[in-house]
């Protein structure tokens, strides 16, 4: 036997904790009188129960992948800057290289293209030809280096020449002693650098040993 | 946590898509929990989630940061599902069979927490049997009872999400209930 109207509406704000006190009150009166009133919220509580016990299922773990597949492409310098927060000692070690190259470059270029000498003995500085000579008869002693200028040698050289930014001349291959260089490159002048650095290097290691030795003697 | 999704969302409207990958990690989950129990499909509740984060995403700067991220993202996830459920062509089951093997079902394909193997098919009954009931559901009462039962929010969310008034959200789950009780107590 069906319950009227207003009591079956009240079930479900019972439920959901809506009545007043006094409605309350009277509900719970009625439903211990009214059979089907009670079967009623009796069977609407165990629904709710089932339909709370459902599991909680996951996503596939490949959803986010996929999301991330089908995004619009970031503009190239949004890619940056985010790849850049992330990896901020790639960005010092361009730095580096970057102030690097520069100097380089200077010491390359030499200020105002000037003819630059290092080196003992008797030679002749052409400024307008921007060659350095070395005439017959004369002798160099030590190294030479010649930075932004060409070099013509008719004496004689004992040392080793360098020649940056420069070409080199010469009577005859008997006339250096040493080695001559030329570097006329950047990648040069850094390979340049660098061995001389490490040279420079071995160099003290060996006098530190042989400091040592003469210890030990 | 509030906070958290706060940071993540503005990273994202930056322009950050490393940080929209944290923030699915986040929602997947859920927004798949209401679409596969809105479609009762593995195939179609990924795709609508899918849909469904691709749209936050371009999206994202209509989204107002002093609302809730979950309401404004359940939104979208519920519309599409519904979107889904109107076009859908005829039915098909959790267990029919996957295409191209021999004993898959859907069901199969549905990762559940981890428990002994006759619970599990206990388990796997009632969920099925459960999910069965609730596809039974006109759309728009299902929805309502997903968000309430299984998703435990509050009216005036769902009222957000379903953008009907509280009142409206009340009688879809009165009714919602009110037919699983008749259908429960016949089966």
């Amino acid at each position: 036997m069906a319950c009227s109207k207003e009591n079956k509406a009240f079930i479900h704000k019972y439920l959901d904790e809506e009545l007043t006190l006094l409605e309350k009150k009277q509900f719970e009166n009625h439903i211990l009188t009214c059979g089907d009133c009670y079967e009623h919220l009796r069977e609407l509580r165990k629904t709710v129960a089932i339909i709370q016990s459902t599991s909680h299922i996951e996503a596939p773990s490949s959803l986010t992948a996929n999301v991330m597949k089908q995004l619009p492409k970031q503009s190239k310098s949004n890619k940056w800057k985010f790849w850049m927060k992330k990896h901020p000692f790639m960005i010092t070690a361009a730095t580096f290289f970057f102030v690097f190259i520069v100097s380089v470059a200077s010491a390359l270029s030499g200020e105002n293209e000037e003819i630059v000498v290092q080196g003992d003995g008797q030679f002749i500085v052409d400024k307008e030809r921007n060659v350095v000579v070395i005439p017959e008869g004369e002798s160099i002693s030590g190294d030479l280096l010649i930075r932004n200028g060409n070099i013509e040698i008719s004496g004689e050289v004992l040392g080793d020449i360098t020649v940056i930014n420069g070409e080199h001349v010469m009577a005859s291959t008997d006339q250096v002693s040493g080695d001559i260089n030329e570097i006329n490159q950047t990648m040069e002048l850094i390979w340049y650098e660098m061995k001389s650095f490490f040279s420079d290097v071995v160099d003290l290691s060996d006098n530190e040993s042989n400091a040592e030795n003469q210890k030990e003697d | 946590m509030d906070i958290i999704v706060r940071k993540i969302i503005l990273e994202v409207k930056k322009g950050n898509q490393q940080a929209f990958a944290e923030l699915m990690d986040l929602y997947k989950d859920k927004v798949y929990h209401i679409a596969y129990r809105m479609l009762g499909n593995v195939h179609e509740a990924q795709d609508v989630s899918q849909e469904a984060f691709l749209r936050a995403y371009t999206n994202i700067d209509s989204y107002d940061m002093n609302r809730k991220f979950s309401t404004w993202l359940f939104r979208i996830a519920t519309n599409l599902a519904i979107d889904r459920i109107r076009k859908k062509k005829p039915d098909f089951h959790l267990e029919d069979q996957v295409a191209g093997t021999e004993d898959l079902t859907y069901y199969t394909q549905i990762s559940a927490d981890e428990e002994l193997p006759e619970d599990q098919v206990v388990q796997l009954e009632m969920q099925e049997w459960i999910q069965q009931e609730v596809m039974q559901l006109p759309p728009k009462y299902r929805s309502a009872i997903i968000l309430k039962y299984l998703q435990d929010l509050s009216l005036k969310e769902i009222s957000e999400i379903l953008n009907l008034p509280v009142a409206t959200v009340k009688t879809r789950i009165h009714r919602g209930r009110e037919a699983l009780r008749k259908r429960l107590r016949n089966s």
